[in-house]
């Protein structure tokens, strides 16, 4: 064991020790369980600024000292993205009664709207400051998530608010006692709220049924097309329901609607979804998201499906069949006669001769080359109607079988169905329909309307699937579908108007009403929309109560000025222009006729 | 084999600690014992030399391949699932980026929702369908705002570092493997990181994707590594044995020959098969053996024709020197009757004869020491007599020459197993030559004996030897000075007999001398006939001889250092200091 031989020993051993480790040491090349951070890189950089949505703002708490102004705020307050609608309302409640505004979740944000019928009284009760304010309210309807404005649910007229000087330290006042309902009015809803006209097909699959919505202001416009998607997606108004069809079951939107370069990416679960169903969506979307017009990827669980050219799409699917330019006619003297207004065309009466008898009001409507015609004869102390359709001019006409005491203005239901052309029409108090052969049928009216109260007037919207009713003074909005010739008509939406005793209605835009009653003191005709949040006065008095009221409701598809009407009070009378409908107006008027006013004017188109 | 204590013992430590010594000592011995023994297999075994070292190389470089080939390996997957994941985290940064660009104010209500609907959809859904990726949107920088969300919902936050937040709320992407738990089991995760730019600012996407699959890819294919290279090691370990079992056996054939060989079996040789290498060498090897044989016996011849021839000249002269023998002692007799000056040469002539009686005899028995057929004829014998008749018959020379013969005998008797009549005559040289060269001082005899061996020494104070000569006197006819004419009886022949009487019992004579101190010679034998020796119960060197510088004194420390001549030490009494020091 020389001293020589030990190196080489320890030489042996490490040798011999790395050899040994050598498979530990592999085993320990796995991927390791922690690493140092790496970076990749940077990471995309962001587009700052803010979007160009919101418009004003609802007003937040101010420091007026004035109770009604206060209260005014409150009742605007809620108006704007439901999400923090809790919030702004409950700046305005002092701490004490915070607790009677219950928050409830998002999707179950629902608003109240009322409409203020007088300023707010207010009534100083105690010398610390504590007043009370008394605010008269009519209910409009409840402002739901999805933006749609339903049937009023409350029946108060009145809500009584408490309210005392702020705590110190900030100005102004808060509300100790409030009605535990977020409130809204129905001024608050015009200003802070947008509205937007979304599309259903009806139950046939082709025809777009208008339908209304409100969405806050403040939502920025990228987010609209997110919002048009859900609307679509989440169904109909309530009251429209039956009357059209809904999206597949399970349609839902992935997440937001995203824009890259003008170019938007609708992305949904949709459960058998067919080329078919999806072209019935992309026409659906085209006309909702009107102020579009680039290309919008559909993708069906991120698979695109269909690319919609949204102008395209709308040029070649369009909502309405293309109306010709309306032309005005009127009653004189037992038959109808063109009238001559300005510098609009006059047409010539479609009806032959003979049938245009003892006229007392007429319909007149388009339906491709053919002419329908519907007249209400007067023979005696009865009324009948006369019914025929053919090219123009309509010489065969059939009558109904039964004469009435009274039978109001008829309607033609511009159905898609040429086939089966039919009509709505009051008589005696009930709502009936007619076919081309005059044959007349009751229309049961289902839902809770007033037994007591009779039908007086009805009305369609150029769709043909929404009707206006008056019944017992009041107006509805009812869904109708036509079905083989058969009409039958959904539950009646009531429309809360400041006017009583209403006489007449009629369609006057896609979404606009204009009709006619009394507002307490004088007959008046206004005009609202289509869910009655939006009303005001278009002739605060007509001098007498108005018997006939007929609009154009094409204002936004015709030639003629939008929102025009004309109607029968003391005389016929019409708007754009504001004028009395004179004698030297009414065209074809036979030498020998007697003079007599013109009366029951309507359009034809 | 180790019991644990009860652990309720109280004296259980005190007790524990001597038997761990205990344990540590036998486990000590054992380890030495083994790796003596493997040390000793090492040094005998050419064949366990070659394979050891061929499996730890081959281990070596076939472990550095199987690592190198994992490593890849798993880097390989590794990356794979990188760039998988970067892409996925580009294109979910760039969908949540968009989705996310609708809101410009973080409190925005529905972007939770939004948010809650990218991680989902970036997640694909339904968490039993996306192979254990977790999704998640985080916000810090608007944590009152915003809540962070993962799809599938589970706790992520220990996995995501907060080097790798703060790496990516700096607007880097970033990734980190981590472990942790998410779905119950221990997994290893890829944890990549993206910011996604907003108007309102920015929050952070990640995702987390198990690496479980490539874990257990880069194990499978580490263990087929791992196996092939272990095989692969076996199999050159085989082959490196077999390879020198190959070289080895011919050769272990030549070591077992050659030590026939040397044995005296001269006939040996090796089996010469096939032409290869070891052919040759099992070829060589025999001619080598059978020059040797013939060398060895021609030598013998030689050597034996010479002892004959020596033999047979003493024989020759015997006869002749009988009848001189008988005629000089004739004249020597009668000496008285001649002139003085031919008497004296009957003297010289008679005293010659003796000379040339005794060379003869020494010479005789020196050629039956060559011959080998010197038998020994042991017998227990009590030594100390034995050295009484010799130092009697020793006396009256001694006398003349005033020469005290001392004796330093044990009081009992010193009883061995010797030749009485070979010891006798060594022990005669011995102190003849004592006597003869003792310069008139004194000659000491003494007797030891321990278990083993006894041991006489004969002690002289005469001229002494010079270094060198402890092995010269030994020779045959060697003489101290040879100009020097040999006037006292001495044939020159007597130490080699002696020493030949020594090694016939297998004991050892040896001699010791310096210049003016005088000589020792020891007898050293063994008790029992043929009993090797291991020591002498006396000293070679006498207690009374001083060593050449002096000698160190009593406890004193001897230095050694650099002589004067080249290569010379020297060694003398350390100076002045008590301690040891080591001069560089």
């Amino acid at each position: 064991m020389s001293a020589r031989s030990e190196p080489l020993r320890r030489r042996l051993v490490t040798v011999l020790l790395a050899g040994a480790l050598l498979p530990v040491g592999l085993a320990g090349c796995g991927i390791p369980d922690q690493t140092e951070v790496q970076v990749d890189g940077r990471g995309p950089a962001g587009e700052s600024g803010s979007l160009n949505g919101s418009g004003s703002q609802p007003p937040t708490r101010s420091a007026t000292e004035d109770p009604k102004e206060f209260i005014r705020d409150y009742l605007a307050a809620a108006a704007g993205e439901r999400e923090q609608a809790y919030d702004r309302v409950k700046q305005f409640i002092a701490n004490e009664a915070q607790g009677r505004l219950r928050k409830k979740q998002s999707s179950e944000v629902e608003l109240t709207v009322v409409r203020l019928l007088e300023s707010p009284e207010s009534r100083l009760l105690t010398n610390q400051g504590l007043w009370q304010v008394k605010v008269r309210v009519q209910q409009v309807g409840v402002l739901r998530a999805d933006g749609t404005l339903d049937a009023p649910a409350a029946r108060e007229t009145e809500y009584v608010f408490q309210l005392r000087p702020a705590d110190s330290g900030s100005q102004g006042l808060v509300i100790t006692d409030l009605p535990n309902v977020l409130l809204l009015s129905d001024e608050a809803l015009r200003q802070y709220y947008g509205t937007h006209t979304i599309y259903f097909w009806n139950s046939d699959q082709n025809r777009l049924v208008p339908d209304w919505r409100y969405l806050p202001n403040a939502v920025p416009v990228e987010r609209r097309v997110t919002e048009v998607v859900r609307w679509l997606t989440g169904g109909p108004s309530e009251w429209l329901a039956p009357g059209v069809t809904k999206v597949p079951d399970g349609t839902a939107p992935i997440n937001n609607a995203t824009r890259s370069d003008d170019r938007w990416e609708v992305n949904l679960t949709m459960p058998a979804a067919s080329d078919d169903r999806l072209a019935k969506l992309a026409t659906q979307l085209a006309w909702s998201l009107p102020e579009l017009s680039g290309q919008l990827d559909l993708k069906i669980q991120n698979q695109k499906r269909r690319t919609v050219d949204l102008r395209q799409e709308r040029a070649d699917h369009p909502v309405y069949p293309t109306l010709r330019a309306p032309e005005r006619f009127c009653v004189y003297d037992g038959a109808i006669h063109p009238l001559a207004i300005a510098s609009e065309p006059v047409g010539a009466v479609p009806v032959e001769g003979d049938a245009n008898r003892n006229v007392v009001s007429a319909a007149l409507s388009r339906s491709g080359d053919q002419v329908l015609a519907a007249l209400v004869t007067r023979s005696g102390q009865q009324q009948r109607l006369l019914v025929g359709t053919g090219p123009n001019p309509v010489n065969v006409f059939n009558g109904s079988s039964h004469a009435y005491r009274s039978i109001g203005r008829p309607i033609w239901l511009r159905s898609a169905d040429v086939r089966h052309p039919s009509g709505l029409v009051v008589a005696d108090g009930t709502l009936y329909q007619f076919d081309g052969d005059a044959g007349m049928s009751r229309v049961a009216i289902p839902g809770q309307v007033p037994v007591s109260g009779s039908v007086t007037a009805v009305a369609a919207s150029l769709d043909g699937h929404r009707i206006a009713l008056i019944i017992g003074g009041a107006l509805y909005v009812a869904p109708v579908t036509v079905d083989g010739g058969e009409v039958s008509v959904g539950a009646p939406r009531p429309l809360t108007t400041r006017l009583t005793r209403l006489t007449a209605v009629d369609w006057y835009a896609e979404n606009q009403l204009v009709f006619a009653g009394s507002d307490g003191r004088l007959p008046a005709i206004y005009q609202t929309t289509v869910d009655g949040a939006g009303e005001y006065a278009l002739n605060r008095d007509t001098g007498a109560t108005v018997s006939h009221l007929a609009a154009f409701p094409g204002g936004a598809v015709g030639p003629l000025p939008s929102l025009s009407y004309m109607y029968q009070a003391t005389a016929a009378y019409r708007n754009n222009p504001i004028g009395k409908i004179e004698r030297a107006q009414v065209r074809d008027v036979a030498a020998d006729a007697k003079p007599s006013d013109p009366s029951a004017p309507f359009f034809f188109y | 084999m180790v019991t644990s204590p009860p652990p309720d013992s109280p004296t259980a430590a005190p007790r524990r600690l001597p038997a761990a010594r205990a344990l540590w000592r036998v486990l000590a011995g054992r380890t030495a014992r083994l790796a003596a023994g493997v040390h000793q297999t090492w040094r005998r075994s050419l064949q366990v030399r070659v394979v050891s070292i061929t499996l730890v190389a081959s281990s070596l470089l076939v472990g550095g391949f199987a690592y190198l080939i994992a490593d890849k390996l798993t880097n390989i997957l590794l990356e794979n699932a990188e760039t998988d994941v970067l892409l996925r985290l580009q294109n979910g940064s760039d969908y949540a980026s968009k989705q996310f660009n609708l809101y410009s104010q973080p409190q925005e209500a529905q972007l939770q929702d939004t948010i809650d609907g990218t991680v989902n959809y970036l997640a694909g859904g339904d968490p039993a369908q996306t192979s254990g990726v977790v999704v998640a949107i985080t916000a810090d920088n608007f944590a009152g705002y915003i809540e962070s969300r993962t799809s599938p919902d589970v706790q992520v936050r220990p996995l995501i570092s907060r080097e790798l937040r703060a790496s990516v709320a700096a607007g880097n992407v970033a990734h980190q493997v981590r472990t942790g738990t998410l779905d119950g089991q221990r997994t290893k995760y890829l944890v990549y990181g993206s910011p996604v730019p907003t108007r309102f600012g920015q929050v952070e996407l990640y995702y987390l994707v198990p690496l479980a699959r490539q874990d257990a890819t880069a194990a499978d294919a580490r263990a087929t590594v791992v196996a092939t290279g272990a095989a692969l090691v076996l199999l050159l370990g085989l082959l490196a044995a077999l390879v020198t079992r190959l070289v080895v056996t011919p050769v272990r054939v030549a070591a077992r020959t050659a030590q026939r060989l040397s044995a005296g079996l001269l006939d040996q040789r090796m089996v010469v098969n096939g032409e290869d290498d070891l052919a040759l060498l099992a070829a060589s090897f025999n001619q080598m053996a059978t020059n040797l044989q013939r060398q060895i016996l021609r030598l013998e011849e030689m050597s034996r024709l010479q002892r004959r021839f020596t033999s047979d000249v003493s024989h020759e002269l015997r006869t002749p020197l009988t009848t001189v023998r008988m005629a000089a002692d004739l004249i020597f007799a009668e000496r008285d009757e001649f002139d003085p000056a031919v008497a004296r040469s009957a003297e010289l002539l008679q005293a010659e004869l003796d000379r040339f009686e005794e060379l003869l005899t020494d010479l005789l028995e020196i050629s039956r020491f060559d011959a080998g057929f010197a038998m020994l004829d042991s017998e227990p014998t009590d030594l100390v007599p034995v050295v009484h008749r010799v130092a009697e018959r020793l006396a009256g020379l001694a006398e003349r020459v005033g020469v005290a013969i001392e004796l330093d005998l044990p009081d009992s008797p010193v009883i061995a197993e010797v030749d009485p009549r070979r010891v006798e005559r060594v022990l005669r040289n011995l102190v003849g030559n004592a006597v003869e060269h003792g310069e008139a001082k004194p000659v000491r005899i003494t007797l030891g004996m321990d278990q083993s061996a006894v041991a006489i020494t004969v002690r002289d104070h005469g001229v002494g030897l010079k270094p060198g000569e402890e092995k010269l006197v030994f020779n045959r006819f060697w003489r101290a000075d040879p100009s020097r004419a040999r006037q006292t009886g001495g044939t020159g022949l007597g130490l080699s007999i002696s020493l030949e009487d020594a090694r016939l019992h297998g004991g050892w004579l040896e001699a010791w001398g310096a210049p003016g101190q005088g000589a020792q010679f020891r007898l050293t034998l063994p008790v029992r006939a043929g009993d090797r020796l291991t020591t002498s119960p006396l000293r070679l060197v006498p207690a009374d001889a001083t060593l050449p510088f002096g000698g160190p004194r009593d406890g004193g420390l001897l230095a050694i250092g650099p002589g004067t001549g080249a290569g010379a030490l020297a060694v003398g009494p350390a100076e002045g200091t008590d301690r040891a020091e080591v001069a560089p």
